[in-house]
């Protein structure tokens, strides 16, 4: 696109950012990572948290295989800080005088602690901008309780939308089921990098840093669509069913199987020409039916619940007819937003991801190539706006060199490492 | 009325804003709510109405009235554009005007607002702007330094660039809906709304700021394709990586955690509030120490002595049994007192709370003023989801520069052409009466 477009991989570049704490808020980081913050992940000594999370590569734990931390930690730097030490006070203080902002997450009473000691930093430097991401924020009567992406998800809503229908007699034989790879960490992160983001342009505005208390549960209560408003305004409790919107009754599935056992997300609007398009393709897959009857003439007639359930039939023989992904490339052709529903992995070959850069290619010497990780979500028109070069740090891989920047000199690093206190 | 002391993120900043559902309005909310001034520019043609303000629920007259039976489609609504909660609660915050893009005058009137902006969004299908005249090549000559952002399905850029999505073609096609769900050979259970209609709220907001700030630097302007699956895609953890180190296909573990040796994991039944009954209860057992209370919990019964359940590995391998033996205890309990008594304990759990639970149970809400009441002008007041992240110095506020609610269609004509075009009341009538405006 040229002039006046470019991509914003480096939009926050010159910004130092730390990111302290557990795997909350590592993809906050991971998101100021990509658009060229400089963020420096703070690891205890014996390595953070989301290390001893798998995936991990060639199986066993270790902690430099952790595909989790991998994936969340993508673009940053790692130094060690025992924060819990408090020899270790006067090393934050000095590598902070060089940040922007500090995120930490994890229980908010550990944060709580730790954000003492940062409230003194921003009493020196006004300029900086400290990040809580905690699940229920820093106060409140829930504030302590103990929490994992499975309880927030529960809590926060997500999951009593998401699961199977209830059989015939309206009784759930299925628990509700969160969505799996830690969306409520997601959730949290996604807001906290606004935020954050919109605290460094606040500074450019008035020169004030602030802090800012990211709640995952609230977080995640703002993203359950009509959910909340069909409560507030009609009264309802959304009833969740298979694969599709949750509602006040119990509608007809969206997921359809093809021929080579794919399912294929394929629903149709009730209009003129969603209707038109699937006579077309029923025709030219050469499914019968009668839906150029009489019966299905008009919007009216085509609502009876006769008319609907041979539509629905006929809807499923043509999924059946031909494999998912044929299925897809007719439907879209016609105008229907169909998709089959594939694994996360076959989009790594697709070539219109390819194309707009969805997967960025990292290189890991220490396997011998490189991996494709998920790292756009928009472009410039041509490239993808995050910029993702770097895997994960080695645990302290960059201490020294962060250490040096805030003017330690190499004996008093090697001090710090043998007091353990890095 | 706004609040003049209050000091806000994006002071200053102008957000021409043509998105309609919810994919384009979830990113014009939040910058509404860091203080931009949005402004929606709708088609009055009942045609053309943003499809979310025909959609239910609408209020009821009275709040004890029953529950009313939502429909799908509600055609064109009886009472009007202005009065569905479900638009109510994605829209605050937000200016409104109504511009026709089909008629030269409205295209000359949204070049003439967009050379007055920072920021423009939209969420048609990928051509339409084009088509209008008025796509990002277009307004670029307008505006050298604006920031468009286009929010589409799969994005412009691509092999899928003609290709429709929603929500749920989103989130089939990039891999989430085959995430989540028990495993093979049950269908996916996917999700139960339009994950993907939020998600891009997030980046458009997040990518905007980016280029708001980059553009206060070097005066240049930015272009910014997002795709909905593409967010997806960002979100589905570390499938993809594992499968490329293990060429195994992605599973499907229910609520079980496949990453860690926690168990039990998982969503259990409570005491029936109703018939039938919904109430379940989340719990995580990560370590020894946890599950060690958790028996303490149950009082210690014969079966959760039993040396297969006494480590990690052990109840890891024997998890369905574990499951069944701790949901025939759990269902007898009241959710929310067992959720204290294992909190007190330490133990993760988490009542699944529904809507209903989160309105009306939820201290922790109650407590942080989650819901905020905003006055809107045809419906009155009602509350809408706040903003998940506190802000010392430039707090959001989901009201936004109007301390409204959503606007009703064309509420702030008088005032946005006023303010911004400097067109008055009868030049206005005029263009209206030309069906311009």
């Amino acid at each position: 696109m040229s002039a006046g477009a470019a991509p914003l991989g480096d939009a926050l570049g010159g910004f130092v950012v730390l990111e302290v704490g557990d795997e909350r808020g590592e993809f906050a980081g991971v998101l100021l990572a990509g658009l060229g913050a400089e963020v420096i992940r703070v690891e205890p000594p014996g390595g953070a948290p989301s290390r001893r999370l798998g995936p991990f590569a060639s199986g066993a734990p270790h902690p430099e295989r952790s595909l989790h931390f991998w994936r969340y930690n993508l673009n940053k730097k790692s130094v060690t800080l025992d924060l819990g030490n408090s020899a270790a006070a006067p090393v934050l203080a000095r590598v902070a005088a060089h940040a922007d902002v500090i995120i930490d997450s994890g229980e908010a009473a550990a944060v709580a602690r730790r954000m003492a000691a940062y409230r003194e930093l921003r009493a020196a430097s006004p300029r900086l901008i400290v990040c809580a991401i905690t699940p229920f924020g820093l106060d409140g009567p829930w504030r302590d309780f103990k929490m994992t992406d499975l309880t927030q998800l529960a809590m926060g809503g997500i999951m009593a939308v998401c699961g199977y229908e209830p059989g015939a007699d309206g009784k759930y034989d299925t628990a509700p089921i969160a969505p799996a790879a830690w969306h409520a960490y997601h959730l949290g992160s996604e807001y906290a990098a606004v935020s954050i983001a919109a605290a460094l342009n606040f500074r450019e505005l008035s020169g004030e840093g602030q802090e800012i208390d990211v709640s995952i549960h609230e977080a995640i209560n703002t993203c359950t669509e009509f959910t909340m408003p069909s409560y507030i305004y009609a009264g309802v409790v959304v009833k969740r069913q298979t694969a599709r919107h949750a509602s006040a009754s119990i509608s007809p599935p969206w997921l359809r199987r093809a021929a080579d056992g794919v399912y294929v997300n394929a629903i149709i609007a009730p209009t003129d020409r969603e209707f038109r398009a699937l006579v077309r393709l029923l025709d030219d897959c050469g499914v019968t039916h009668d839906l150029n009857s009489e019966a299905f003439s008009d919007p009216t007639r085509r609502g009876r619940r006769e008319a609907q359930r041979e539509i629905f039939a006929a809807l499923d023989r043509l999924v059946a007819s031909r494999p998912a992904e044929e299925i897809f490339r007719r439907a879209q052709a016609l105008g229907l937003a169909w998709a089959p529903v594939r694994r996360p992995e076959e989009n790594l070959a697709d070539e219109h991801f390819r194309r707009r850069g969805s997967f960025a290619a990292i290189a890991h010497p220490e396997l011998g190539g490189d991996l494709l990780y998920p790292a756009s979500v928009a472009t410039d028109g041509e490239r993808p706006h995050f910029n993702y070069r770097r895997r994960a740090p080695r645990l302290s891989e960059h201490t020294g060199e962060i250490l040096a920047r805030a003017g330690y000199a190499a004996d008093e690093i090697a001090a710090l490492r043998a007091a353990r206190i890095i | 009325m706004a609040d003049n002391k209050r000091r806000w993120a994006l002071e200053g900043v102008r957000v021409i804003d043509l998105t309609w559902l919810l994919a384009g309005p979830g990113g014009t909310r939040i910058l509404a709510s860091l203080g931009a001034q949005v402004i929606r520019v709708e088609c009055r043609e009942p045609r053309a109405v943003d499809f979310l303000r025909y959609t239910p629920p609408f209020p009821r007259k009275d709040k004890s009235a029953p529950a009313q039976d939502l429909g799908m489609l509600a055609g064109t609504p009886a009472n009007g554009f202005n009065r569905s909660g479900n638009f109510n609660n994605i829209n605050p915050g937000k200016f409104a005007i109504t511009l026709n893009l089909n008629h030269p005058k409205g295209r000359d009137l949204l070049r003439r607002l967009v050379a007055r902006a920072h920021v423009l969004c939209e969420n048609f299908s990928p051509e339409r702007m084009d088509q209008w005249g008025v796509g990002y090549a277009e307004l670029r000559r307008v505006n050298p330094s604006l920031i468009y952002v286009q929010t589409t399905g799969m994005g412009k850029a691509g092999v899928y660039r003609d290709y429709a999505g929603y929500g749920p073609t989103a989130q089939a096609l990039s891999g989430l809906t085959a995430m989540s769900g028990l495993p093979e050979p049950r269908e996916p259970a996917g999700w139960g709304y339009s994950y993907l209609d939020h998600s891009p709220g997030y980046y458009s907001s997040m990518l905007v700021i980016a280029a708001i700030m980059r553009r206060r630097k070097t005066g240049q302007g930015c272009y910014i394709d997002l795709s909905q699956t593409e967010c997806g895609i960002m979100l589905s953890g570390t499938a993809a990586l594992a499968h490329q180190l293990s060429g195994q296909p992605t599973a499907r573990h229910g609520n079980r955690m496949p990453f860690a040796p926690w168990a039990p994991h998982g969503a259990y039944p409570c005491r029936a509030e109703g018939d039938p009954g919904d109430e379940w209860i989340a719990i995580a057992v990560q370590n020894d120490d946890q599950w060690a209370a958790l028996v303490a919990e149950m009082g210690s019964p014969v079966w959760a002595a039993e040396a297969r359940f006494a480590d990690a590995a052990g109840r890891k391998a024997n998890e369905d049994e574990l499951d069944r033996k701790l949901a025939a205890w759990t269902s007898t309990q009241e959710r929310y007192a067992l959720m204290a008594r294992l909190q007190a304990r330490g133990i993760p759990a988490g009542v699944v709370q529904k809507s209903v639970d989160r309105f009306t149970r939820d201290d922790q809400l109650r407590a942080r003023g989650f819901f905020v009441a905003l006055p809107q002008s045809e419906i009155g007041e009602w509350p809408v989801d706040g903003f998940p992240a506190r802000m010392t110095a430039s707090p959001a506020f989901v009201g936004g520069l109007t301390a409204r609610g959503a606007p009703m269609l064309g509420e702030d004509n008088e005032r946005i052409y006023r303010e911004v075009l400097g067109i008055e009341s009868a030049e206005l009538e005029a263009l209206k009466a030309e069906g311009a405006v």
